[in-house]
């Protein structure tokens, strides 16, 4: 077995102007999907959700700057890890992900391991 | 653990905390309040995604008042506000603000508010779904029919006066009141019919149209100073049309009118429940129209079958309606009862005193019944050529295929 990073990328819900009703619904959808993999013995090992304010430190010269997440196009929301065979086992529990239809982007990465 | 949540929570919470916060901070703040609450529910959305928390609506409570103590800083800073506890607010300590009776006080002040003079009518359905049933712009925008833009320019206009004006977040008190009130039944009125023959393609019923004017009409009963008989037979009206909602549409989502109901499919508690509220109205002092409709709606629920309508009563009451408020499809629908009672002559009368236009998008309820007439008195040409009309009219589509079924039987 090998750890996966599943990483979620699209709009802040913040920025869609959801309405309650509708924020209610996705939160709905994620439970759902997490009670799929709870169900089908997925092993999660790690997973957060990020606020959406971003600050960002480029270059040689340290540049700072403070960005608004609504001027970002591809916003990092947050990420899974979880224990899985191979890439085409992740992305069969990718499928489940519930923001594809908002413009969400799901990105499998393998954890890289170390030999001592 | 939970594992679903109550059915429109985070709406009807919306409504809620926006109404305590905004007797915290006045309605000058409403905007920031607004997005606040907006917060405090994605917050939730992401910490929720994993597990739902044992009682839901305490964490959001709690969100809320955190978010009280985020905002006391933000105003601070922006020295837009300093709190000044002056207006009676520190005889109650603002965790009181929060209790379930406070909560209801608060929620019936936006509603008050909602309904203001000041405020254009369009301005205040508009106003009254956004703050305080919670349902955003482009919700209220689809099921009224209207573009986004429309209610997007309503909102920012109702929030505008209310800020020129300087509102007081409060109910009226003496003679401002009734006044008032008939503008917040007037509101929940449009609401819950906005509701019931919802003109959006896709969703013929909008029952939480519907729910949500009836919850808001419980509100004004809830409190001595607005429970007045209007407000009760308003209610009792809500109770009685919707306890036809199922019976409404079949299955394959056509709509069926009064005649081809299944009458077994009405509810009837509701019946009941109706049949309470309506007593309740008779023994107050005030008389209204929704006394009127109620009473319509009342003789129809009592026949067993459609043949047993007791159509006489009915144009009774019709008559006394028309009195109190003359309306053109009033007088449309006595045409329509009159062919009922065969009365030809009767119908013919008052479909001469309506001018189709006056009836707007409903015109098409005018050659409908006029088509019925001509096919009553034997004018068959007459008869397709009005329906032809209607369907020209038409906007909704469910209401054209059932007009389309009509025709279909003329030509035959």
């Amino acid at each position: 077995m090998k750890d996966f990073m599943m990483i979620f990328i699209g709009p802040d819900y913040g920025d869609l102007g959801l309405s309650p009703e509708e924020i209610q619904g996705r939160m709905g959808k994620w439970f759902a999907w997490s009670q799929k993999m709870e169900k089908d013995g997925v092993v999660i090992k790690g997973g957060n959700a990020l606020t959406s304010g971003i600050r960002r430190i480029v270059g040689e010269n340290r540049t700072v700057s403070d960005i608004n997440s609504a001027e970002v196009k591809e916003l990092v929301g947050g990420y899974y890890i979880v224990e899985a065979k191979d890439f085409d086992e992740v992305q069969e529990i990718a499928q489940g992900f519930p923001d594809y239809d908002l413009g969400g982007t799901v990105e499998i990465r393998e954890v890289m391991v170390f030999d001592n | 653990m939970q594992t679903k949540l109550i059915d429109h929570l985070f709406r009807h919470h919306s409504g809620k905390m926006v109404a305590v916060l905004t007797r915290i901070f006045g309605l000058s703040n409403l905007e920031l309040i607004e997005d606040a609450i907006q917060d405090t529910f994605i917050k939730a959305s992401l910490s929720w995604r994993n597990q739902i928390p044992e009682n839901p609506e305490a964490w959001l409570t709690r969100a809320a008042k955190n978010r009280v103590i985020d905002i006391f800083r933000k105003l601070q800073t922006e020295q837009k506000y300093t709190p000044n506890f002056s207006n009676g607010l520190s005889s109650i300590a603002i965790q009181d603000l929060f209790l379930e009776d406070e909560i209801e006080d608060a929620q019936l002040r936006m509603i008050f508010t909602a309904c203001h003079p000041k405020l254009d009518p369009k301005d205040r359905i508009a106003f009254a779904l956004k703050t305080v049933s919670g349902f955003s712009g482009k919700e209220i925008a689809s099921a009224l029919l209207l573009k986004p833009e429309t209610i997007k320019k309503r909102l920012v206009r109702a929030r505008k006066v209310i800020q020129k004006s300087n509102l007081a977040f409060s109910i009226p008190q003496g003679l401002a009141l009734p006044k008032r009130i008939e503008s917040v039944l007037e509101v929940l009125y449009l609401i819950f019919n906005e509701g019931f023959h919802s003109n959006t393609k896709e969703q013929l019923v909008r029952k939480e149209f519907c729910g949500e004017a009836m919850r808001l009409c419980k509100l004004l009963l809830k409190n001595k100073h607005t429970s007045i008989g209007a407000a009760y037979a308003l209610f009792a009206l809500m109770c009685f049309h919707s306890s036809r909602l199922d019976a409404k549409v079949t299955t394959d989502n056509e709509v069926l009118d009064l005649k081809n109901q299944d009458r077994s499919k009405w509810h009837f508690p509701l019946i009941q429940l109706g049949n309470v509220m309506m007593n309740k109205a008779v023994e107050l002092d005030d008389f209204s129209c929704y006394h009127y409709e109620a009473a319509i709606i009342a003789e129809h629920l009592k026949a067993a079958h459609f043949e047993d309508t007791n159509w006489k009563q009915i144009l009774y009451w019709y008559q006394c309606l028309y009195e109190l408020q003359p309306t053109p499809s009033h007088v449309l629908t006595m045409a329509v009862v009159c062919l009922q009672l065969k009365n030809y002559v009767k119908a013919s009368f008052y479909f001469d005193k309506i001018h189709p236009e006056a009836l707007e998008q409903r015109s098409y309820l005018y050659y409908s019944a006029k088509s019925d007439y001509y096919y009553a008195t034997g004018n068959m040409n007459k008869a397709i050529e009005a329906m032809n009309l209607a369907l020209e009219k038409v906007t909704n589509q469910l209401e054209q295929e059932y007009l389309k079924r009509k025709k279909e039987k003329l030509i035959i």
